[in-house]
């Protein structure tokens, strides 16, 4: 099974008339009803989808080779560490959270584990000092705050 | 010559030490962008956006430094074409066709200085027309009335995908998603639209979020996918020997790049890639059975560079007068123009006309640094073709994340990042442009409000929408945008295929 044109526009069918149905559900807004309230744009843009999706479900282009193996393993690792990262970024502190995203990601891309978090370390210092010093802006410390000079 | 007189307030303001350090350190770090691969111009400029916005910098300045990055960007992206033939965007892919025989010949030096030369001159020909035309455009655009903006927002979608575009319904696909997302939060009549009671969502979504998450994090992605990680090896550069004899040889073709380039800038719906497929089949026409096109004739990297160069200049023109970007970069340099709450369009040239004109000028400028630093620099920039995407694209992806993070200094927003990385990915997947969402969410409110004051104007009357002749030759136009990629699009791509295999002798 591949997810190809037609499917993404049955999706955006479903998208287009939850859309424009939620749009109907709006509140009158105050001052009575106008010519073009809150909800004629919305509705005007769920027609315009639904009418191009069709066309795609009926004339899609040839279908696209998704990674689903290995690579698509890949792909879901670095969304979870760019999650990961957000996640850690005030707890953890900027330089360590860094310093594990970053590694990561040069690992799975190819890189030796020890340049990868080694770039990974390098580059959030660099940017840590680089934003605290020269461009007066905080980045969270999290777990390193005892070294904090001020 | 009011115009002049502004103009020379423009210099005024561009030529103040700290706007002239930013203008240095964009065209810097733009051409750092345009070389390094895995990153184009729009992608860069997007990242710089919050880091420009966290400096604090006053309107002005940050719009002279990321002017400077965008063309810097263009000078950065020909590296990798002549050295590497690999066009690092779609209007660098001409310059591949002799810059890389020139430089298996050994003429490599040569190529990129040549191809410098020209894109200086081709930015130079545009800018000058940018000064021409952008303030009697201008003028004329003080006429449009709600209808007649509603009418262009709609032609500016329907031009986005360019008469080479592939399947123009899925710019429409596109554009809708975009507005769909910028009428979320609260609107003009107080009304919540689409918050499902989320506090950080009643202000709506913010685009420059949207715009780094489809753009950086999306590349990221592609990246993985394609296990390119590897760095190229390194490519090594003879020792510069040009004469001034090779320089006047070149003239004439940059000249005559730069023009069309321009006019192909202007122009909705063709677009930088145009500008220099003509700059080449034209060059190719001229100079005729004279030329050894293809296997490395210094015209046929100036022509094409030179209207490359011309046409982002040029894709200027509607984006400062209009309001209305023609591309992907001058969508992004939009955004930032609305988020420093300067409202794009025709009024932009009376009211902030001190801005305006600094960036103009600053265009100018930008162009002189540009050509004194990348003939110097040139052996830097090369060494930088050879750093490995696997290093490169997670630190750029963590400068992503601190820029988002710094706007606001709270995570949700990274999340939300994220989200638009993976939206953008599957969109890209399936070959619907990204470009229309950008400009979707960036134009959503504004066609909106148009609409209302038409229908205000009218009371209720939707034939406003084509009542005057303008709007109704806006319709017109916006159709043919959507129609004729289906008639002549395959044609021209067709076309535009042809000479890069025959040009290209001995690769893959």
């Amino acid at each position: 099974m591949t997810f190809n044109d037609r499917i993404f526009g049955v999706l955006m069918i479903v998208l287009a008339v939850a859309y424009g149905w939620g749009a109907t559900q709006f509140p009158e807004p105050f001052g009575g009803a106008e010519s073009v309230g809150p909800d004629t744009f919305p509705l005007l843009l769920a027609v315009v989808l639904v009418l191009s999706s069709l066309y795609m479900i009926v004339r899609p282009d040839p279908d696209h080779a998704w990674p689903w193996s290995r690579t698509g393993i890949e792909l879901i690792v670095a969304v979870v560490v760019l999650i990961l990262y957000a996640l850690l970024l005030q707890p953890l502190g900027f330089v360590i959270s860094t310093t594990l995203a970053v590694g990561t990601l040069c690992w799975r891309m190819g890189a030796r584990p020890l340049n990868a978090y080694l770039t990974g370390a390098v580059s959030g210092v660099v940017v840590y000092f680089l934003f605290s010093f020269a461009l007066d802006l905080a980045l969270p410390l999290g777990v390193l705050s005892f070294l904090e000079v001020n | 010559m009011e115009t002049l007189g502004f103009l020379m307030d423009g210099f005024g303001v561009a030529l103040q030490p700290h706007n002239l350090m930013f203008a240095l350190l964009g065209a810097f770090l733009g051409t750092l962008i345009g070389a390094l691969p895995g990153l184009g111009p729009a992608n860069g400029v997007a990242i710089l956006i919050p880091l420009a916005f966290s400096l604090g910098l006053a309107p002005e300045t940050a719009l002279i430094m990321l002017t400077s990055v965008y063309a810097g960007a263009m000078y950065g992206g020909r590296i990798s074409s002549i050295l590497l033939n690999i066009p690092g965007d779609e209007p660098a892919m001409m310059t591949c066709l002799d810059g890389y025989p020139m430089a298996q010949k050994g003429k490599a030096a040569e190529a990129l200085a040549i191809s410098a030369i020209a894109s200086f001159i081709g930015s130079l020909v545009a800018t000058v027309g940018l000064i021409l035309l952008a303030p009697l455009l201008a003028n004329f655009a003080l006429t449009f009335g709600p209808a007649e903006y509603f009418a262009l927002f709609l032609l500016a979608f329907a031009t986005l995908g360019g008469i080479t575009g592939k399947n123009p319904i899925k710019t429409v696909v596109a554009a809708c998603i975009g507005l769909m997302i910028a009428t979320v939060g609260i609107d003009n009549t107080g009304v919540q639209r689409y918050t499902f009671g989320v506090l950080e969502l009643y202000e709506g979504v913010d685009f420059i979020i949207a715009i780094v998450g489809l753009f950086a994090i999306s590349e990221l992605m592609f990246f993985i996918e394609d296990r390119a990680g590897g760095g190229k090896e390194k490519m090594k550069v003879n020792k510069l020997t040009l004469t001034w004899r090779e320089i006047r040889e070149i003239l004439p073709s940059s000249l005559r790049g730069g023009v069309l380039g321009f006019i192909a800038g202007v122009l909705p719906g063709a677009g930088a890639s145009l500008g220099s497929f003509i700059g080449y089949t034209l060059e190719k026409k001229v100079v005729g059975k004279k030329g050894y096109f293809g296997k490395g004739d210094p015209r046929g990297v100036a022509g094409p560079e030179a209207g490359n160069n011309g046409a982002s200049s040029g894709a200027l023109v509607p984006m400062l007068t209009l309001g209305v970007p023609g591309s992907g970069t001058t969508a992004v340099l939009l955004a930032l123009l609305i988020s420093l709450n300067i409202t794009p369009g025709p009024l932009m040239f009376t009211q902030n006309a001190d801005i305006v004109w600094g960036v103009i000028a600053a265009l100018l400028i930008g162009n002189f640094l540009l050509l004194v630093l990348n003939i110097p620099l040139v052996g830097i920039f090369v060494k930088l073709l050879s750093v490995p995407p696997m290093y490169l694209l997670p630190i750029v992806t963590m400068i992503a994340f601190v820029g988002i993070y710094s706007i606001s200094n709270t995570t949700f927003d990274l999340y939300f990042m994220v989200a638009f990385g993976v939206g953008g990915y599957i969109l890209r997947k399936l070959e619907i442009p990204l470009v229309p969402v950008i400009l979707g969410l960036l134009l959503g409110p504004e066609m909106e409000k148009n609409l209302r004051h038409a229908m205000d104007i009218s009371d209720g009357d939707w034939m406003i929408l084509w009542d005057s002749g303008l709007a109704i030759g806006l319709w017109v136009f916006a159709g043919l945008g959507l129609i004729l990629p289906y008639i002549i699009g395959p044609l021209l791509r067709r076309r535009m295929q042809n000479p890069i295999e025959e040009g290209t002798p001995g690769s893959d």
